[in-house]
């Protein structure tokens, strides 16, 4: 190749771009290698940012406004455990895992999004155990788990749009709770913003919502 | 620390985002066709998309709380300063790249002066 | 030099009647892509259509997954259509990159197959290893995982194969290594977690991490070649821009990944980084635009293949506008936090994709065909021209009709739902029955349907463009003559 025929400009040749591109390409890459390092560190779970799993299974979680950094934080509160049952932090991942399992074999994600990521078609569900649609904190887990087995009945609103039946067994519906109890302990710097919780205050059994045909949840939630 | 923007401003953050990135190409396209083409009248034209720019800068910066932090201040100033020098960067480029050969008199032409 | 206009399969080398293959089943998912967008698209006004058979959830996958998977193929085939001509000896391992076509394409109407018929399974490891692993984008489930990656493998043993025994051309190396970062960071994709933090961190890697980075790359090297057939810009400047782009790209996309980073767990430190870097991401894009209409300049737009430079031009702004001017407005953490997951992300992600490389693919359909007529006229007054004029305007304005669409329902979206309502679900369809969402949701439709025509157009220009041709294509005065 005729390479240097003429004294090319040396910051527009060949050569050094061909050097650049090599060291920004070499030194982003290890800035990032750095970073995920320390970000998966801070990610693992049973870490400040992402609970153990069985802490947040056995409590409370809450999602309350923090005046210093500004934004909504999880807060993990007083016990209370899932479907009244301490767990270990064994049988807590396990039954979080099974759960995530469930997520991805029936494609949560490709209507609704989880950390905000997948699709739109459905609500967002970082913080659905701590949604109001499921009435009072009493009756949440049955009515979620209720819902999950059989979405396609309840009209939630006035779109007609439904879940489909993804022939979720029991198992894998509490399971599933247990995932998205434990998802909505994740201090996701304040997504969603303004989120308003389930009142959750009242810890009380409280009186039975009788029978719950469906969720919790009337076609009242429809209107804009 | 962050402040998110304001319901009341989203329009304006989503306007001048848009604007930021239009009016640096804008700016960039017309200062490479006024030295292409030796026209030297767009000249003004391309510095006024710079001022666009800078006043999209500004009100993006202004309406996403962007000065309420030292941090998002010099990125506010970086990109003053990046948008401003990057066209007459990559009008150098598109020049130099084109330029190493014997005759190299295209370009003359190109250049003003 | 007989019969212009008739297929010349014959005159083609290895690599080239192997990228045919490629491109036919590119265009066969391009079409399928395009019918489940459609029938999802109309759930959202019909939600009743399809319900418990074909549900939103099957369209969806199958809508994106045929995305991916056609303009992988699209690039697979481009490649194997330069290799011998960049490289300059005939393709290393010809037989073993057939077979692997047959292979890939047997795994692909296998999944969808599974996609359509089993949609579902228990929540246990095998129906993520044997159905559907339910992460966007890369649901794949873990055996077409391991597929995907033998028959990437062979496909680079191709490649790199090649290049090595004929000559290393910049473009070549720059593929190469490119490559080599392709396949690398599909493997962050590929493992089980019940942490969704830790999850979605390493799904980033191979969303953001393709798209904005190594996908880029590839289509700059497709691009280089391209630029030098179509106008026969000199080499030396082609592959000089080619290194400036990595170096923007690269330097701006790979910490860009700190854009995902905001809201799913990962530290507050990404805000900055993430934000920093996404300033400088559209630096690259207005780069290339600009150099672009420099070269464009230089030549007068004179070029040997007018369908192929009019997409390569449209692909300059399609990546400009959907990456750069789309992307820059919602990245700053301040605005994302109420834009992050709405129909704000799917405009940007339908501009962005489709501007950048559904554009990039169809310019090089159009180089290889006129070869395949045995290099046939493809300029100003090539007969039949208005099919591809037609195809080109209609795609392009079916496509902003629904950008613009899934902007304003969005735009509404990040208000009512997401800062006025709190993001839950009574917030969700407050957002959802709001007149300007659901208008946006019909005109995205319409959009839809201007799109499928324009489709249905470009794939019979295709399959007919230059047929009745009998000119030879013009040359390309090398640039020493032009300047
Ligand atoms: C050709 C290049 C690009 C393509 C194909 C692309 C595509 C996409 C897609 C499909 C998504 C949605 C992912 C999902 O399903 O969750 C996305 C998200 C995003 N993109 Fe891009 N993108 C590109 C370039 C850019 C650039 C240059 C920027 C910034 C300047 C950017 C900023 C973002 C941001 C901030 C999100 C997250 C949106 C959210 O929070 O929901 N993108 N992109
Ligand atoms: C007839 C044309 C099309 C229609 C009707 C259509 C419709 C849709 C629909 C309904 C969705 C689901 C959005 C949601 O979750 O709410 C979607 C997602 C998506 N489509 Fe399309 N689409 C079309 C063409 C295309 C083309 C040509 C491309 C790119 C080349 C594309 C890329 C995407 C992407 C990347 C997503 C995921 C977006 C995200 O998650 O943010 N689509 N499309
Ligand atoms: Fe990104």
């Amino acid at each position: 190749m005729s390479e240097t025929h003429t004294q090319a400009l040396w910051w527009a040749s060949e050569s050094f771009w061909r050097k650049m591109a090599i060291w920004v390409t070499a030194g982003s890459f290890v800035v990032l290698i750095f970073l995920t390092f320390d970000t998966v560190k801070q990610i693992t779970a049973g870490t400040k940012r992402v609970p153990a799993y069985a802490n947040a299974l056995n409590h409370r979680i809450d999602y309350v406004f923090d005046e210093q950094r500004n934004f909504q934080v999880p807060v993990i509160g007083v016990e209370e455990p899932l479907f009244g049952k301490i767990l270990t932090e064994e049988e807590a991942e396990a039954l979080v895992s099974h759960g995530k399992l469930t997520t991805q074999a029936k494609n949560c994600m490709a209507c609704h999004t989880l950390l905000g990521n997948g699709s739109y078609y459905a609500p967002d569900l970082t913080k659905s155990w701590l949604d109001q649609t499921w009435g009072s904190s009493a009756a949440r887990e049955q009515a979620m788990v209720d819902f999950l087995m059989h979405p396609e009945l309840a009209a939630h609103n006035s779109l007609g749009r439904r879940m489909p039946n993804l022939g979720i067994t029991e198992d894998e519906a509490r399971a599933t709770v247990a995932f998205l109890k434990w998802m909505s302990s994740i201090d996701t710097n304040g997504f969603p913003a303004n989120f308003k919780p389930i009142d959750q205050t009242d810890a009380a059994p409280v009186a039975a919502p009788a029978a719950v045909p469906a969720p919790a949840v009337e076609p009242a939630s429809a209107q804009p | 620390m962050l402040e998110p923007v304001k319901l009341a401003d989203f329009f304006t953050v989503f306007f001048s985002a848009a604007s930021v990135i239009m009016f640096g190409a804008t700016y960039a396209l017309l200062f490479a066709w006024s030295r292409i083409g030796n026209r030297p009248r767009l000249m003004p034209l391309a510095y006024a998309a710079y001022v666009g720019l800078f006043a999209s800068v500004i009100v993006l910066a202004l309406a996403a709380n962007l000065f309420n932090n030292t941090f998002w201040s010099v990125i506010v100033l970086l990109m003053l300063a990046g948008y401003l020098l990057a066209p007459h960067a990559i009008w150098h480029l598109c020049v130099g790249t084109h330029a190493d050969k014997h005759d190299s008199a295209p370009i003359k032409v190109f250049q003003q002066r | 030099m007989a019969a212009i206009g008739l297929p010349k399969t014959a005159e083609m080398n290895g690599g080239q009647k192997l990228a045919m293959k490629y491109f036919t089943v590119a265009i066969a998912l391009f079409g399928a892509q395009v019918l489940f967008g459609m029938l999802a698209g109309l759930q959202y006004l019909n939600p009743d259509f399809l319900f418990g058979i074909l549900d939103f959830s099957v369209n969806r996958t199958l809508h994106v997954n045929a995305m991916v998977v056609w303009l992988l193929f699209g690039f697979i085939g481009s490649v194997y259509w330069l290799l011998e001509d960049e490289a300059g000896v005939p393709i290393v391992g010809l037989g073993l990159a057939n077979l692997i076509f047959w292979v890939f394409t047997l795994a692909v109407v296998v999944v969808v197959l599974v996609y359509l018929l089993v949609q579902v399974g228990p929540g246990e490891q095998s129906s993520i290893w044997l159905i559907n692993e339910g992460r966007e984008y890369i649901e794949a489930p873990r055996w077409a995982d391991i597929g995907i990656v033998v028959c990437v493998l062979a496909f680079f043993y191709n490649v790199a194969a090649t290049f090595m025994k004929g000559k290393f051309t910049n473009i070549g190396g720059v593929l190469v290594m490119d490559l080599v970062a392709l396949a690398g960071i599909y493997l962050a994709g590929m493992y089980y977690t019940p942490n969704i933090s830790m999850d979605q961190h390493w799904w980033w890697w191979v969303i953001h991490l393709w798209v904005e980075a190594t996908w880029e790359v590839l289509v700059g090297c497709l691009m280089a070649y391209g630029l030098i057939k179509t106008m026969g810009v000199r080499r030396k400047i082609v592959e000089t821009w080619l290194y400036i782009e990595v170096a923007l790209m690269f330097g701006s996309g790979i910490l860009g990944l700190g854009h995902h980073y905001f809201w799913i767990g990962t530290p507050e430190y990404w805000f900055t980084i993430g934000g920093f870097f996404s300033a400088l991401e559209p630096i690259p894009l207005v780069a290339m635009v600009v150099h672009a209409v420099f070269d464009a300049g230089h030549h007068k737009l004179k070029s040997t293949n007018n369908p192929a430079l009019a997409w390569i031009i449209a692909q300059a702004f399609g990546n400009f506008f959907g990456a750069g001017v789309w992307g820059f407005m919602h990245t700053l953490p301040q605005i994302n936090l109420y834009t992050h997951g709405t129909q704000w992300t799917a405009s940007h992600g339908h501009l962005a994709f489709f501007g950048a490389y559904a554009t990039m693919v169809i310019a090089f359909l159009y180089i290889a065909l006129q070869k395949w007529r045995g290099n046939v006229y493809m300029s100003g007054e090539l007969i039949g021209a208005w099919k591809w004029k037609w195809a080109i305007f209609l795609l392009h304005a079916g496509m902003i009709t629904m950008v613009m669409a899934m902007l304003i329902s969005g735009y509404e979206q990040s208000q009512i739902e997401r800062a006025i309502g709190g993001s839950d679900w009574m917030a969700y369809f407050a957002g959802q029955s709001h007149r300007w969402f659901m208008q946006g949701m019909f005109w995205r439709q319409i959009g839809g349907w201007v799109f499928t025509a324009g489709f249905v157009l470009l794939a019979w220009d295709l399959m007919t463009i230059g047929k009745r041709e009998t000119r030879p294509a013009l040359t390309v005065a090398a640039e020493t003559a032009a300047a």
